[in-house]
């Protein structure tokens, strides 16, 4: 008799998920799903307002990465006005993503990930968390929160607010940089390189102790996708679209991320509000890709900065061609925490960087744009339409979470063949299936939070919806 | 962020009565002036509040609650004592902050929670009426535990 195992909601991710696993007649897991299950509707309900408007809107879309948004927003806007950017300005948003990805992958590695990567897998649930993190190792939490708290600095010293800054604008921002928070930012490279770098020394060094997680962590060929530079580096806020393959052959190179369409086509599930987009010329769901950091450092032809150069190589040298387990996504957050500090050095150094010119003022001049950038967890594209009036007539947003959507349920699927066996699903077992989900760090969208904590539902059902087995924990 | 009382509204502004702490925080910053005082509003609680909650003397958390009965008015003390840290860590309760302070960096202030039960969650930057006709009735008790109290 077939049965169903699902997980609701996932815990330690952003938004609420579940996972079914489908069980076949000899207890075996013979399919998975990852379903998100919350509905937004951000690009029904932007229509209609000014594309000024939709910086602000967008930022909404999260608590976490708005500054993402906002961005690949303002970037649809500026190509609606069909201007050039000042180039202080386009410094400055680099900046500011870099602060972004310091505070977001600060808070995946050292407070969402640390706990299983230090306590393990299979500890006690009750103790694998932040507190418990902190009773094993003090100084890694202090770590992750001068780290988060560095990112934070940039982030609400250059847009006046931590969370939302109204400062991303179509044609540049709001405000220049003062040399007084110029400096003040300065002032925190080295603690921020110093913490960086003996994470990185720490993870290396223990990631022995998860060779089987990074065996099975998603760990199967797919193509990758990431934005790099005309040198086919590293570019998080800029670039070009770049497509590898499996071997690590260009498929793709050098796409002007409005031509996107060309490239990915979405497809929909009935079993979740997300879409699955893939590769085009592959087709679906052969054309299943993936992004964000493990994928960008794959595509990349190397970071821009040494010291990020060094460490990319090494982590280059983990397989012959790409890296393939998504459990190594960990690893390249930190390689991309150390270049976001070393390009931000490079470009607070940079005098231009306190230019007072940072926008450019037009009407618009075409009724289409759309704006791509790396978000901490991968490929964003923002794509607007307006009318002649500069309203909002549609809208189509590809976030991070949803290009990673089929390898998401492919991944959940190989951890749960390995180790979920029989009807029931062992602590350490159920672990491991979030733990592969949040290797991805999805992001499912903050909405309505509330005081309470989120519990851990695992139902087994049978083929009739009769509920067979259940665990709970809180 | 290194003052002596730190008030925090916290929640989303976009989903109704879920914005119960900034509107409360709005309204604190309109009612009082202080040098001793600072007043965020904030999505959600991350660790990196806990080294400047360290340093203050007094934290008072505003938030919406969905337990209980809806636009009930409910106050709690907030620390190690509490209730315990949730198992999950993508936003930390005022509980596992407070005890973060405590932990990593030597003091835990003297910690409140204010929370009213939401009536609804939908889209929207206006709080329900039920939970509206609540709000001036917490101001006040947050204003009597800001100045010492309870």
């Amino acid at each position: 008799m077939s049965k169903n195992i699902v997980i609701e909601p996932i815990s330690r991710i952003e938004g609420h998920g579940k996972v079914t696993i489908m069980l076949d007649d000899m207890g075996k897991v013979s399919d998975a799903r990852f379903h998100v299950t919350q509905y937004r509707g951000f690009e029904k309900f932007c229509e209609g307002r000014p594309y000024t408007e939709m910086p602000s809107i967008v930022e909404r879309i999260c608590g976490i990465c708005p500054i993402s948004h906002s961005l690949a927003s303002a970037k649809a806007c500026d190509a609606v006005l069909g201007v050039r950017l000042p180039r202080a300005a386009a410094k400055i948003r680099r900046l500011l993503n870099c602060g972004e990805f310091i505070q977001s992958h600060a808070l995946s590695f050292f407070h969402l990930s640390s706990p299983d990567l230090l306590l393990g897998f299979d500890s006690d649930p009750s103790k694998r968390n932040i507190i418990g993190l902190i009773q094993a190792n003090p100084d890694l939490a202090k770590d992750g929160i001068r780290l988060r708290q560095i990112g934070g600095h940039i982030v609400e010293w250059l847009g006046k607010k931590r969370v939302h800054p109204a400062w991303v604008v179509p044609g540049g921002v709001n405000e220049p940089l003062s040399e007084e928070h110029r400096d003040m930012m300065l002032a925190e490279v080295p603690d921020a390189l110093a913490i960086i770098q003996r994470t990185l020394d720490l993870f290396k060094d223990s990631m022995e102790k998860y060779r089987e997680e990074i065996r099975t962590f998603g760990n199967f060929p797919s193509l990758f996708m990431g934005l790099v530079n005309e040198q086919g580096n590293w570019d998080v806020t800029d670039g070009l679209l770049r497509v590898i393959d499996a071997k690590g052959h260009i498929v793709a190179d050098m796409v002007d991320p409005s031509k996107y369409q060309d490239l990915i086509g979405e497809a929909v599930e009935p079993f979740s509000f997300l879409k699955s987009p893939y590769y085009k010329p592959l087709g679906y769901p052969d054309g299943m890709y993936r992004v964000g950091p493990a994928a960008r450092l794959n595509v990349c032809n190397g970071m821009g900065s040494p010291l990020a150069d060094q460490e990319w190589a090494e982590f280059r040298d983990l397989e012959r061609g790409p890296v393939m387990s998504s459990f190594h996504n960990h690893y390249a957050r930190l390689i991309e925490v150390l270049a976001c500090v070393e390009l931000m050095r490079s470009l607070l150094n940079d005098p231009e960087i306190l230019s007072p010119h940072v926008r450019s003022f037009a009407q618009p001049n075409h009724y289409e744009g759309v704006g791509c950038v790396e978000a901490p967890r991968g490929t964003l594209i923002h794509h607007y339409r307006v009318d002649e009036n500069g309203l909002m007539t549609w809208a189509n947003l590809i976030v991070a979470t949803g290009h990673n959507n089929l390898a998401m349920n492919r991944s959940v699927l190989q951890v749960a063949k390995r180790f979920v066996k029989g009807d029931t699903v062992p602590e350490g077992a159920l672990n491991r299936v979030e733990a592969v989900i949040r290797a991805y760090d999805p992001c499912l969208s903050c909405s309505t939070h509330a005081l309470g904590q989120m519990p851990l539902h695992v139902e087994l059902v049978g083929p009739d919806g009769r509920l067979l087995h259940e665990v709970k924990r809180g | 962020m290194s003052k002596r009382i730190i008030v925090i509204g916290y929640g989303n502004p976009s989903r109704s009565d879920d914005g119960l702490g900034w509107h409360a925080a709005k309204r604190l910053s309109e009612e009082i002036s202080s040098s001793q005082l600072e007043i965020l509003t904030l999505h959600q609680l991350t660790p990196d509040l806990a080294e400047p909650l360290s340093r203050a003397a007094r934290v008072v958390f505003i938030d919406a609650s969905v337990e209980g009965e809806p636009a009930t008015l409910r106050f709690r003390s907030v620390g190690p004592g509490g209730p315990p840290p949730s198992a999950f860590g993508h936003h930390l309760t005022p509980d596992t902050l407070i005890a973060l302070s405590g932990v990593l960096y030597g003091r835990a202030p003297e910690a409140f929670a204010f929370s009213v039960t939401g009536v609804s969650f939908d889209f929207g930057d206006t709080l329900s009426p039920g939970v509206e006709a609540v709000l001036p009735l917490m101001i006040e008790q947050v204003r009597e535990c800001l100045e010492g109290g309870p």
